[in-house]
């Protein structure tokens, strides 16, 4: 293969895997096939997708965050904790609070140059016993009433589609133009690449790299709050099962796990075949517990198709 | 007619969109010394991996003692009789010496299954001693010098002619690139000791030194072997020109273009020290002058010009940029008050090789081309666009990407990144390495027009030839000290001799 082609290969492929796919699902049940279950398998797909679209950015730099999962219920609990004391507030709070744990991450691993897999393991583990302090080690229900003045912009509906998808649609512009046209996406991309000539070129590397640990963790943020908002609780295992899903939709979507190669929307795309294939497993009757399995698979799959091992000689 | 040892006939291979090889014949006699010269990317290194078996050639064939042999891989060369000493070292710097010099041939030392190492460095000191190295064979590589590295890389090479029945030939690609001198010397004296044993292909960019060692030199361009010279017959001159196909008329080092520096001066290092580096530097550096730095590998120079461009910091002494002192913590300090560096290491800590062109020139100067938080493309595609015709980058586009150029146009693209950038203090740490002879004058004109518009340049040369031919000013450095100054105006230009006697 060429390398042409393999660029071609990684650019189309995702896309291609997603058609491949909605068309064995939609075969083996024609229902799939109609605009309205189209609709909510997207409007399902929207946390993963934003949870994801924030590590995108820090796998693209070369390094990983291991946090989101802890940090997307940790922001879950806190939204539910102070929902009814401080109304729209809690919303940016819970965010805050992801963003604060991915500036932790960040911080750690560049001061005291560590890897980013341990440093955001560690506060994963302090973010777990945060979310316990705010939920109380329970899960704290929302009411009904709160959600509904408070939270309709991620559950409700506008024109017929539902708002997980205009929030998840924003986001991907958002997050894309973020790395596609500012400089902090140019240089994170540049990071991944040839770190050693960006820090030649005078550039402060730390402050972008916190920045990007500081967006994961703010994705993060904002996936939980949608999550409660959806299922109506925050609870400190809330996103559970989830680091892994969102890890495999950004390699299944062609950014590439060693750095400086790989886009928002591919993530997008990632998560819509990771969702598909839940779909496809369940109608199957795959159990959910023998679902983790499967991602595994699809994870070490999809990185050894997207990465260039012709050009890595060593792995460790 | 004697039977060669190693020789490729009408061999080619291609890749998409290049010929990398076309109908290459080439041969090596018995305790022949061949050189081999040529621009990059004429083809010395595609002909080094089809003999070394990591490429198969598309047409044509190999022969080892008149035998034709497909070489599959470099375990298979090896064990023919072809060694190959890389120009990226392959020693692994956690393993001893003795470990590096029979990696994969560990079942020679076997003993109850287990590796003998008393045998092994015992062995490995034999090997050592034929490279003149006094190093302990069970010391650990990460902690030799570079150059000592380089010999070990190369007694490497040789131990296989003691443990092989076929005749050896030995592929040394640009073996003295990192060497100073006096190993340089030290190198020559066993290649000349390991003629009786062994035949060597030589490939360097430093054409005396072909000429000095070889007894017949074949000269590449294009893909193809365009002249093969007996090495007492020919010149530097005549290598130059075949090299490049066209006549070298200019005079090689615009010593005609040397600008007479302001009095103005923009750096001055006032007894600058940095722990087992160097010591008590002091020198003051003049808007458009070069000033060169001299000294052997170990003279602390390459350690003095990364503390100048803040990528290591200083334990004592002062730095003043334009008269004021100045700490600089990281690199972005040094780029904030105007000092770049343009690094040996063009590939690591020079390019973002994956960026396109016009990213990596704008790199350094990013901000200059955002307005409301956004890159603007347009204004980008500009600057380097001009940038590309004024020096003269040969891409077929600004948003190609940098890693696909030659060397020369990389270190075209790494300089102009530095001038979008705007600095005013350039510090330029081997900026020829592995350059072609075309691209290095290109080179050498760019120092000049930096110069006529006020830049300050500091030159850690790849050859002293190129410090003297360049610079207005040279300090010589030894074990980490300035050991001499000298004035290098145009026509009153030091010797090397005169420089050596203080590097040494």
């Amino acid at each position: 293969m060429t390398q042409e082609q393999r660029t071609r290969l990684q650019t189309w492929l995702p896309l291609i895997v997603l058609a491949v796919l909605i068309l064995i699902v939609g075969i083996y049940d024609p229902r799939f096939f109609s605009a309205r279950n189209f609709l909510s398998v997207t409007a399902d797909t929207m946390t993963l997708f934003l949870m994801a679209s924030g590590v995108t950015l820090v796998i693209m730099m070369g390094g990983i965050d291991l946090s989101v999962q802890a940090v997307a219920s940790m922001a879950s609990c806190i939204l539910a904790a102070y929902l009814q004391q401080l109304g729209f507030l809690a919303i940016p709070l819970a965010v805050l609070g992801g963003a604060l744990a991915g500036f932790i991450g960040g911080l750690a691993s560049t001061k005291f140059r560590i890897p980013s897999f341990i440093a955001t393991l560690a506060v994963s583990g302090v973010v777990i016993s945060a979310g316990n302090w705010f939920s109380q080690t329970r899960s704290v229900n929302i009411p009904g009433d709160l959600s509904a003045t408070y939270l309709d912009w991620a559950i409700g509906e506008a024109l017929g589609v539902p708002n997980e998808i205009w929030v998840g649609a924003a986001f991907l512009v958002i997050m894309s133009a973020v790395l596609g046209l500012t400089p902090f996406g140019r240089l994170v991309r540049g990071i991944g690449a040839q770190e050693r000539a960006v820090i030649a070129s005078g550039i402060n590397v730390d402050r972008t790299k916190i920045a990007a640990f500081t967006l994961s963790g703010t994705m993060a943020g904002v996936a939980g709050v949608v999550m409660a908002a959806r299922l109506g609780s925050g609870s400190p295992t809330l996103a559970n099962e989830f680091l892994l899903p969102a890890i495999a939709c950004i390699v299944v979507g062609g950014t590439a796990i060693t750095g400086g190669v790989g886009s928002i929307w591919r993530t997008f795309v990632g998560a819509l075949i990771v969702q598909v294939v839940r779909i496809g497993m369940t109608f199957m009757g795959v159990s959910v517990f023998a679902q983790q399995i499967v991602f595994g698979f699809i994870l070490v799959a999809a990185v050894a198709v997207t990465m260039d091992r012709a050009k890595v000689l060593v792995i460790k | 007619m004697m039977q060669p040892v190693l020789e490729v006939r009408n061999v080619s291979k291609s890749f998409p969109g290049v010929k990398a090889l076309d109908n290459v014949s080439f041969h090596i006699n018995k305790g022949e010394v061949v050189g081999l010269i040529g621009e990059n990317g004429a083809g010395k290194s595609s002909l080094l991996k089809v003999l070394n078996g990591i490429y198969q050639p598309d047409e044509g064939k190999v022969l080892v003692d008149g035998r034709e042999i497909i070489i599959t891989s470099p375990r298979h060369a090896f064990d023919s009789g072809i060694a190959m000493v890389f120009q990226e070292q392959s020693i692994l710097p956690t393993l001893t010496v003795a470990e590096n010099i029979f990696l994969g041939r560990e079942e020679e030392f076997l003993r109850f299954g287990l590796i003998s190492k008393s045998r092994m460095n015992a062995a490995a000191a034999e090997e050592l001693k034929k490279v003149h190295l006094s190093t302990h064979p069970a010391m650990r590589c990460a902690d030799l010098s570079f150059a000592d590295r380089q010999m070990i890389e190369i007694a490497k090479a040789l131990s296989l002619d003691s443990r092989i029945k076929t005749d050896v030939t030995i592929l040394l690609d640009e073996p003295t690139s990192v060497l100073e001198q006096k190993e340089i010397e030290l190198l020559f004296r066993i290649i000349g000791d390991l003629k009786q044993r062994a035949s060597i292909v030589f490939i360097s960019h430093r054409l005396e030194e072909v000429l000095e060692i070889s007894d017949r030199v074949y000269v590449m361009r294009d893909g193809q072997i365009v002249q093969e010279l007996a090495a007492k017959d020919a010149t530097v001159k005549e290598l130059h020109q075949h090299m490049v196909g066209r006549q070298l008329h200019h005079e090689y080092y615009r010593e005609a273009r040397q600008a007479t520096p302001s009095a103005k001066t923009v750096l001055e290092c006032v007894d600058l020290n940095r722990d087992g580096a160097f010591s008590n530097i002091s020198f003051e550096l003049h808007e458009g002058e070069v000033l060169g730095i001299a000294g052997v590998i170990g003279s602390g120079r390459e350690d003095l010009a990364r503390c100048l461009a803040g990528h290591t910091s200083p334990d004592g002494g002062n730095l003043l940029v334009n008269g004021t002192a100045v700490h600089f913590g990281a690199a972005y300090d040094a780029t904030a008050k105007g000092v770049g560096l343009v690094p040996s290491e063009r590939k690591v800590e020079g390019l973002v090789a994956p960026f396109s062109v016009a990213e990596n020139m704008t790199l350094a100067a990013l901000p200059k081309f955002v307005s409301g938080g956004i890159i603007s493309f347009s204004s980008e595609k500009a600057v380097a666009a001009d940038w590309v015709s004024r020096l003269k980058i040969k891409t077929p586009s600004t948003a190609t990407s940098a890693g696909s150029l030659s060397g020369g146009n990389q270190q075209k693209v790494v300089l102009a990144k530095w001038r979008i950038a705007g600095v005013r203090v350039l510090i330029l740490d081997h900026p020829t390495r592995g350059i072609d002879v075309g691209s290095k004058e290109d080179v050498y004109e760019l120092v000049r027009d930096m110069t006529a518009e006020g830049l300050a340049v500091i030159l850690l040369g790849d050859t002293l030839d190129e410090v003297i031919g360049l610079s207005n000013r040279i300090l010589v450095m030894r074990d980490g000290e300035i050991t001499a100054r000298f004035e290098a105006p145009p026509g009153g230009k030091p010797t090397q001799v005169e420089l050596v006697r203080h590097m040494v």
